[in-house]
């Protein structure tokens, strides 16, 4: 597949900035090559001895009138080009980060963040890299030596040409037989890096052990292991550096070398001027960068182009849930008085597996909520209860015909639909460092008023008065640390503003005490009872009231039925009542 | 996980700390690590004022060879002067190649030197300093921070010597060559001079934009998408994008205005140096009419003038570097500025130690004022085994890490055979413990390794003998490469179960006088369970211990139980005792303990 798939269209809609940048370029180099040529000409009249103060002024300020245009065209290059790639990184990050926004829990769940940002950021730094610097780099030096060479051979003929540009080809392949070998050097460099990376991060993640063994000096020892092989690994780096940079010093000085004595004879002999020989040596001195940088250039296009791909992986991978075509709107009907008539949630012989595992993890579930009512979920930990929540908002995603929203399979819907009319406070808490407002209501465009309604319904609002900008405080390691059970709140109130019809509570008061549980309870109570609701949590005092209660075990539905009923089956659940008891007595004891 | 991430991505959007570039403390003290290698500085010096002089005389060669030879034709002695300039082109290589090479060669040993001293005193840095720096972190400052100061030491230093060896040498050459002429082309200086006066105070803002910026972005990335279950559960995507796109929009913008400053600051310098050719052009020209020039020296001049804007031209990359760096040995030495434990104890342990302890009256808490022990005393006699259960949030594992003293008691005192341990020497105490933790920490390296934890006076054969006392041998000898496996993935592939065993096997080892220990609660296999539940029992016979009890087996056979509760202690007895007493110990067993009674069962709570 073509690797360009995903920029083709950018780097066509900036087609002409490119063309006009590189024209920008090519005057730049026209000009620099025009710069011997003046001062030959003035050399070739003083030694001719025909040079007047007239003409010397206009050689003078020929000179100005190239290098101010120089300038300028360097500058609209410089302007041009860089910014094009400037401009290509900011949408194709934004387009990057747009796919990666449709892309499901699962793959967050299988692919590390550190990854992932790793493509954003270094990879798409490559990227920029190639299409700016890259391309201005390849006009330069695939260009200027040719057009250096021409004008070498225009002004000191053939034989001073080939003389002089002989030790340079030389450096050329001198140049790409080094970075052959760099590239092993480098990789070991690269090893040896991370080894001495992956020894801090062990010894740093295992410190307890190190201590408690006493173990720090071995340690230490171990670590001057890596880091010795690090500082050999930099130094062969550097030896072979430090070898081809005054390489290519020495052998374009050779250049000059033959340039000096050869050239010097043809002028002695008047085949060339002692101008074209002044000429001819800037020409040579201007062929050599260019061919040193070569092998940078393929360098640039190299990594550049390995980063593309690993983006385009990134970009390749298809969201596994996404709108069906011609998916429909959730409609919810009227609220008022229909508690009990309408299913809201019906899962029919549901069966869920991750991708990749062969082991179900939810089996044969059949369950409805009807609307307005309270379904609680309980069993243990692992026993499938977050994976059936959260395939209501389809955060995980629901085979076909098996579970219903208002009668309606669930991938039909139309995901925007969908997941506004649900409120689910998650198990793990994610605030993000922002105000506690806008975690609160999250953009959404919400009241004052009912900002502050949703925080005294999660029992917050009286901590956040404490804060010192109150609502407007960040929260987060740049503003003020939030307890657990504060970030629990600030997270119901986000799921609770605006009165969502349906609301998810998964195992979201595990780190509020019990009498702050008790009071946050009593609250959704009154919220809950017009609005459907799911609760999954440990504790019988969150799940009594519930209209039905069922316990897991292993992805299956075990028990099921109200607090009462549940008692007398003398289950799981009766057991895990008498616990709490006897846990709540241990807590309360003073 | 979506926490354990987030940590590790603190690294990457740090926001740099704001230093001047030529902060003279800290130079001062960078220097100090450089003392050691002065001789190899002083021979670069050296070096690079030879390779200089080399350049330097090149230019004022080609002079002589145009006025001298080439226009006198005198083919000889032009063939001379080719011969010199060659010799000149070798030694100027030779010594460039001996600079760079002892430069980098006294850099590398000097980032060797920090980063050892560095990690040496991360690893005596208390243990509650690593539970408020994540890893990632921590790991950045010993590799990459330790790697920027390369920059000071070979970049900075000694090219900025160079520059300054060339700016002064093309004067000096210049002004023995003609007077005028240098006059001539130093008269663009004041306004070159101004120009990167100018130009430095704005590059410095325009990269501190850049970096800022980009450290928005990143951290806008790691943020969202550990967040992004949230972000799709509320349909975010649209607000968010647009809040992503606003902060991509300002790294755009800064790194426009960063392309356009260096788009005026470099072609600027050009064009002054131009300006200067123009001017020497000019006067030298009529100089060489009125023949009071030679033209070789003119051409030398022209050359000389490309030769002193080089170092101006990336002056302010430089300075960049500098200041990058900078950033990095600030942030070094806060770190190397913090105290490292305290370990003023000077009593070494006799030989003879029964390993008798007493808490007496221990207060600790890990923040200031939120009491996790309040007012604990109970004493183990030696040889003796005390378990200590209660609910979870009573304080049992931050026992633990007190007898060792990672962390320090605020109030009380605790005692080893009657010796307060913080006066006894924190190595020698901490050898005369043995800590099993819930959390098995493995090692990358053979198993053997990680049992020994590579202390040699620990021999394959002691390693077999306490293998097979904990009853590790059996799974061990199993494995294909025995002893030898390498353990991968921080032991991944081990299951809880013997991971314990090796623990059993690595506190056995060492043959402590005193074993705390932390029963796992995961679950594990009934037959591996026996195994634990069998090893557990020799490993304490005779041996003072103190463990945070999770399995009946466990308490049953303590010689006394400490049930603690909200950070005091409740009630202490043997089994039978507290059974009988019918209080806090009754309904803790109710609740976590008698399930397991019928059989071994391994369900477990907390």
């Amino acid at each position: 597949m073509n690797s360009l798939r995903y920029i083709k269209d950018l780097l066509h809609r900036n087609r002409y900035r490119y063309v006009l940048g590189v024209i920008f370029l090519l005057c730049v180099d026209t000009l620099q090559l025009v710069m011997p040529k003046v001062l030959e000409s003035a050399t070739d009249l003083l030694e001719e001895g025909t040079l007047t103060r007239n003409s010397l002024a206009v050689h003078a300020v020929a000179l100005l009138i190239v290098s101010v245009g120089i300038a300028v065209f360097r500058f609209l290059f410089r302007y041009t080009l860089y910014g094009v790639s400037r401009s290509i990184e900011h949408t194709f990050r934004n387009r990057l980060y747009a796919h990666l926004q449709k892309l499901s829990a699962n793959y967050f769940n299988t692919h590390k963040t550190g990854d992932i940002m790793a493509h954003v950021t270094n990879d798409m730094n490559n990227v920029t890299m190639a299409t700016g610097q890259g391309v201005i780099f390849a006009v330069d030096c695939l260009l200027m030596p040719a057009a250096s060479l021409v004008m070498m051979l225009q002004t000191g003929g053939l034989r001073l040409t080939l003389a002089s540009f002989s030790p340079i080809l030389v450096l050329g392949v001198l140049v790409f037989s080094y970075m052959k070998l760099m590239q092993g050097t480098v990789q070991r460099q690269q090893e040896a890096f991370s080894d001495l990376t992956e020894a801090a991060r062990e010894n740093f993640s295992g410190i307890r052990v190190i201590k408690s063994f006493v173990r720090e000096k071995h340690q230490a020892e171990l670590f001057e292991r890596v880091n010795e092989t690090n500082r050999r690994a930099n130094l062969r780096f550097i030896r072979l550096m430090s070898l081809m940079f005054p390489s290519v010093m020495l052998i374009s000085s050779l250049s000059f070398v033959i340039a000096l004595w050869y050239g010097g004879i043809l002028v002695i002999e008047g085949s060339v001027s002692l101008g074209g020989f002044v000429a001819f040596n800037s020409y040579l001195g201007m062929l050599i960068w260019p061919i040193t940088a070569l092998g940078w250039v393929a360098n640039i296009f190299r990594r550049g182009s390995v980063s593309l791909d690993r983006i385009n992986a990134l970009m390749d991978e298809k969201p596994e849930i996404a709108d069906k075509p011609g998916a429909i709107p959730l409609m919810i009907p009227g609220t008022a008085g229909r508690a009990g008539k309408t299913r809201a949630i019906e899962f029919r012989n549901l069966t869920f597996r991750y991708p990749g595992s062969s082991e179900p993890v939810l089996k044969d579930i059949n369950l409805s909520v009807d609307h307005g009512k309270t379904l609680a979920i309980v069993g243990r930990t692992g026993s499938g209860k977050s994976t059936l929540v959260n395939l209501i908002p389809r955060i995980l995603p629901a085979p076909e015909g098996t579970l219903f929203i208002y009668g309606r399979d669930i991938n039909d819907i139309s995901l925007s639909s969908l997941r506004s009319n649900i409120g689910f406070v998650p198990q793990d808490t994610f605030l993000f460092s922002d105000t506690v407002k806008n975690n609160i209501d999250f953009y959404r465009g919400f009241s004052t008023e009912e900002t502050e309604n949703a925080a005294k319904t999660a029992h917050l609002y009286n901590d956040i008065m404490e804060f010192p900008h109150k609502f407007d405080t960040i929260v987060g390691e740049r503003g003020v640390t939030l307890s657990g059970g504060q970030k629990q709140r600030t997270a119901i109130a986000r799921a609770v503003i605006g009165s969502p019809p349906i609301l998810i509570l998964d195992d979201c008061l595990s780190a509020v005490d019990t009498r702050t549980e008790e009071a946050i309870l009593r609250e959704l109570k009154e919220l809950m009872k017009e609005r459907t609701c799911i609760i999954v949590s440990h504790r019988i005092s969150a799940v009594r009231d519930a209209d039905e209660i069922i316990v897991l075990d292993e992805g299956r539905i075990i028990e099921r039925g109200t607090h009462g009923s549940l008692i007398e089956q003398k289950g799981y659940y009766n057991d895990l009542y008498t616990r709490q008891l006897l846990a709540d007595e241990i807590e309360e004891a003073e | 996980m979506a926490d354990d991430n987030g940590r590790e991505n603190e690294a990457f959007i740090e926001e740099e700390l704001q230093v001047k570039a030529y902060d003279f403390r800290l130079l001062k003290r960078l220097l100090g690590f450089a003392a050691r290698y002065w001789y190899l500085f002083a021979l670069a010096v050296v070096f690079l004022f030879a390779s200089t002089a080399a350049d330097l005389a090149r230019p004022y060669l080609v002079g002589v060879a145009i006025d001298d030879f080439i226009k006198k034709g005198d083919i000889a002695s032009l063939g001379r002067t080719g011969v010199f300039f060659l010799l000149l082109v070798i030694s100027g290589f030779v010594f460039n190649l001996l600079q760079i090479y002892v430069l980098s060669y006294a850099g590398q040993s000097i980032i060797l030197n920090i980063r050892q001293k560095l990690f040496e005193h991360m690893q005596r840095l208390p243990l509650s300093y690593f539970d408020k720096n994540p890893v990632g972190r921590l790991v950045t400052r010993v590799t990459n921070d330790t790697e920027a100061l390369n920059e000071v030491y070979t970049n900075v230093l000694v090219t900025l010597l160079k520059d300054f060896a060339i700016l002064g040498g093309v004067v000096v050459i210049m002004f023995r060559l003609d007077v005028k002429m240098t006059l001539v082309s130093l008269a663009i200086m004041p306004a070159v001079i101004v120009l990167t006066v100018f130009f430095r105070r704005r590059i410095r803002k325009v990269y501190r934009n850049v970096r800022t910026s980009l450290a928005k972005i990143n951290a806008a990335i790691s943020e969202n998408i550990s967040g992004m279950r949230i972000i799709q559960l509320f349909n975010r995507e649209k607000e968010n994008f647009e809040r992503f796109d606003r902060t991509g929009r300002e790294y755009y913008k800064a790194a426009m205005s960063e392309i356009i400053t260096f788009g005026l600051f470099r072609p600027a310098v050009e064009m002054m140096s131009f300006i200067a050719l123009s001017l020497l052009v000019w006067f030298g020209g009529l100089e060489v009419l009125e023949g009071t020039l030679q033209f070789g020296t003119l051409y030398a001049f022209t050359n000389y003038i490309s030769m002193l804007f080089h170092p101006i031209n990336d002056l302010a990359e430089k300075y960049n570097i500098l200041q990058a760096s900078m950033a990095a040995a600030e942030r070094i030495f806060l770190i190397l500025d913090t105290p490292a434990e305290d370990d003023s104890g000077k009593l070494s342990i006799p030989d003879g130690i029964k390993g008798e302890i007493e808490f007496r009256n221990v207060w600790f808490a890990y923040n200031e004022g939120d009491w996790v022990l309040r007012d604990v005393s109970f004493t183990v006699p030696a040889g003796k085994t005390v378990a200590i259960v209660g609910a979870t949030g009573a304080g049992k594992t931050s026992i633990i890490s007190l007898l060792s003293r990672l962390y320090e008691i605020q109030k009380g005192e605790i005692l080893i055979d009657g010796i307060n341990i913080r006066d006894i020497r924190k190595d020698d105490l901490r050898r005369m413990i043995s800590v099993v933790l819930q959390d098995v920490f493995l090692f990358s390296g053979r198993l053997k390794d990680n049992i020994r934890l590579n202390e040699e006076s620990i021999t394959d054969e002691k390693i077999r003998e306490a293998t097979r006392y904990v009853n590790a041998d059996g799974f061990i000898s199993r494995l294909p490469k025995g002893y030898d496996t390498e353990v991968m993935e921080r032991g991944a592939t081990f299951s809880a179960g013997q991971r314990q065993l090796l623990a059993f096997a690595r506190a056995l080892a060492f043959d402590p006088k005193i074993l705390v220990l932390d029963e796992a609660t995961s679950n594990i296999d009934t037959e591996t369970e026996m195994l634990i539940q069998d090893a557990l029992t020799r490993l304490t016979r005779n041996r003072t211990t103190i463990v945070i009890a999770h399995r009946l087996s466990t308490i049953q056979h303590a010689d006394k139980i400490i049930v603690l509760h909200k950070g005091r202690v409740r009630e202490s007895g043997t089994h039978q005792e507290l059974l009988a007493r019918r209080g806090m110990y009754h309904s803790l067993y109710l609740l976590q303990y008698q399930k397991q009674e019928p059989s071994s069962s391994s369900e477990r709570l907390h």
